[in-house]
């Protein structure tokens, strides 16, 4: 009687949640380009180069940290319904990467960072095999995001093909004036100082690019921790050569970042926390911190204004 | 429309799988093992980076599938020799565990290595992870998986009933009639660490733990009698499976998250309306007991 009941609920469960999924409302704006992307600092690549001819959607929004990334039910349909999906992909997106690796027989996945040149790329020396996956800190790097976006909607779309070149050739542009911008900054701090004391090594391109000696206190794994001879290593390197600000970041706790100021201070030497960068994640939509340039300007500034 | 039978089938597949084996854990007090293997697995996606030098997936599910025998062997030879069942899971966790994360650090500071990327499933991703063959699609590898796991729990319950069900409840006896118990004891280690480390990988840490505990408590306040008990554990673990993914359409939230809680909702049910240990019925006939006595 029990087992009667309950199979009968379970039909009825299966036979609902079912039909909820076959009334599937058409998009509005059919014509668009329906285009998902992993991390927003993609997406906001994808709404300049495509511009009014493509729907946009980021599943991990401007202020979520790609690490701590949970999909919700929604974005099942989201990917399903996509006509074509950009992620950054060197292991980024973790499992995720290998999934899309498999979409790609029912629609173009691209990973977009993988179209820079390996010999751009940074890897670690200890694991030479393993590039890491932050390229969007160096400008220089993220050009080449920009032309495998325009070159696969292209591809996809080729009518639209003198819109998508035009509108990325002035996203170049853009890119190309941020670069001087940065590195304009960058001068304004004394060679010494250019040392960027922050919570988790994802600035390690943007050192590379902007002559700055990148200090993590945390690996790129979240899962590894930090020990005391690095905390000691960060507050002697402050100490010696009079850094004046360390960072903490939008993604990652200030409480390691402040074990560094308790030790310098110990130390007899001032150092104030300069600020929060936006490593993983950006800010939150609508405001100027939601998007790549606003992104980088501030912490390009917060950087400069604290270590000058 | 196809892509959510696939979930939903997934989802029922972890249900049963981790259900059945996770009865047998509740039983024998075990079932924090789960748990415990969800943290040590971090050893074997290490190991297996040294070993590949790659971030690929299979060498990773090798090497976790690896350090689980190993974890559930360890507990079990601990708690054979004399230590507290609980406290050997304690033991054999964090000491795995941490060092996992020290030879983390020996592999340097650029490399993103960590078990929910390397390892972790996610079942809403399930409907793309498809098995291929020289071009061919056979659907999902998670259900394959799970379907192999399920198989093989399903076959050794019932090729080992008995030794089981005795080993279980009276070992005592069970080793007087000639029972192989340690035997008995790592074929179940086994067929739980296969089920957790393939469960993992498919759908993710937090519903297996969850499927591996929640049911088999549930449905111990249910019935008293072992076969029932295993085969209510499926039971509530495919509900709790089917009414997670309702609710996770329903408010557009994480699928795994809400399956994992309906299981605490369906054992909350239990706890307060079972007819023999339910709360409320206990009242009730405390109540009935009390008009008698007067």
């Amino acid at each position: 009687m029990i087992r009667k009941g309950l199979s009968m609920l379970l039909a009825i469960m299966v036979f609902i949640s079912l039909a909820a999924c076959t009334n599937k409302d058409v998009s509005k704006d059919g014509k668009k380009i329906k285009v998902v992307t992993t991390i927003a600092q993609i997406a906001d690549i994808v709404k300049n180069v495509g511009g009014e001819h493509v729907n946009v959607i980021s599943l991990m929004g401007p202020g979520t940290d790609p690490h701590l990334y949970n999909a919700v039910q929604g974005d099942i349909k989201k990917l399903n319904d996509a006509d074509v999906i950009f992620y950054n992909g060197l292991h980024l997106e973790g499992q995720m990467g290998e999934i899309f690796e498999k979409m790609q027989e029912q629609k173009p996945t691209i990973p977009v960072a993988e179209n820079i040149p390996d010999k751009y790329l940074l890897s670690d020396p200890s694991s030479p095999s393993i590039p890491d996956p932050h390229v969007w800190f160096d400008i220089s790097n993220w050009k080449y995001a920009v032309e495998s976006v325009r070159d696969n909607l292209i591809a996809l779309d080729e009518a639209n093909k003198n819109s998508y070149t035009k509108n990325a050739a002035n996203y170049l542009t853009e890119l190309s004036e941020l670069n001087d911008y940065v590195k304009k900054r960058t001068k304004e701090i004394s060679e010494e100082s250019r040392v960027l004391v922050t919570a988790h090594d994802a600035f390690n391109y943007f050192g590379e690019a902007y002559g700055y000696e990148v200090v993590g206190l945390q690996g790129l794994s979240t899962e590894s921790e930090y020990s005391v001879s690095d905390v000691q290593h960060i507050v002697d390197i402050l100490v010696d050569r009079d850094i004046k600000g360390v960072f903490v970041e939008s993604s990652v706790s200030e409480r390691s970042i402040k074990a560094v100021v308790e030790g310098a201070k110990e130390a007899g030497h001032e150092v104030s926390i300069g600020g929060e960068l936006y490593s993983d994640a950006m800010g939150e939509e609508g405001t100027e911190e939601g998007t790549y340039f606003g992104m980088f300007k501030h912490n390009v500034d917060t950087i400069v204004d604290s270590l000058k | 429309m196809s892509y959510t039978f696939w979930i939903i089938l997934t989802g029922c597949l972890v249900g049963l799988t981790c259900g059945i084996a996770g009865s047998l854990l509740v039983l024998r007090k075990m079932s924090m093992i789960a748990d415990a293997i969800s943290h040590t697995v971090l050893l074997g996606i290490v190991g297996a980076f040294f070993v590949t030098q790659s971030l690929n997936g299979i060498p990773m599910l090798i090497g976790a599938a690896v350090v689980g025998l190993l974890t559930a062997y360890l507990v079990e030879l601990l708690s054979n020799s004399g230590v507290q069942s609980d406290a050997s899971i304690g033991v054999v966790f964090t000491s795995l565990f941490a060092l996992g994360v020290v030879l983390i650090s020996f592999i340097g500071d650029q490399v993103h290595l960590d078990t929910k990327h390397a390892l972790m499933g996610e079942i809403a991703f399930v409907p793309w992870d498809t098995l291929q063959i020289n071009g061919e699609s056979y659907g999902p590898v998670a259900v394959w998986m799970l379907g192999f796991s399920l198989l093989f729990n399903i076959l050794l319950i019932t090729l080992f009933y008995k030794q089981i069900k005795m080993s279980t409840f009276d070992p005592q006896f069970a080793a007087l009639v000639g029972i192989p118990l340690t035997f008995i004891h790592y074929l179940l280690m086994t067929m739980v660490s296969f089920s957790t480390v393939a469960s993992f990988n498919s759908v993710g840490a937090i519903l297996v733990v969850a499927m591996l505990i929640v049911p088999g408590a549930t449905a111990y306040l249910l019935s008293d009698r072992f076969l029932h008990v295993i085969i209510l554990s499926g039971a509530v673990g495919v509900l709790s499976a089917l009414l997670g993914y309702l609710c996770a359409s329903f408010f557009n939230v994480s699928i795994a998250g809400s399956m994992a809680t309906m299981t605490g909702v369906l054992f909350s049910l239990a706890f307060l309306f079972s007819p023999k240990h339910g709360i409320v019925f206990k009242k009730i006939n405390s109540g009935y007991e009390a008009i008698k006595v007067k």
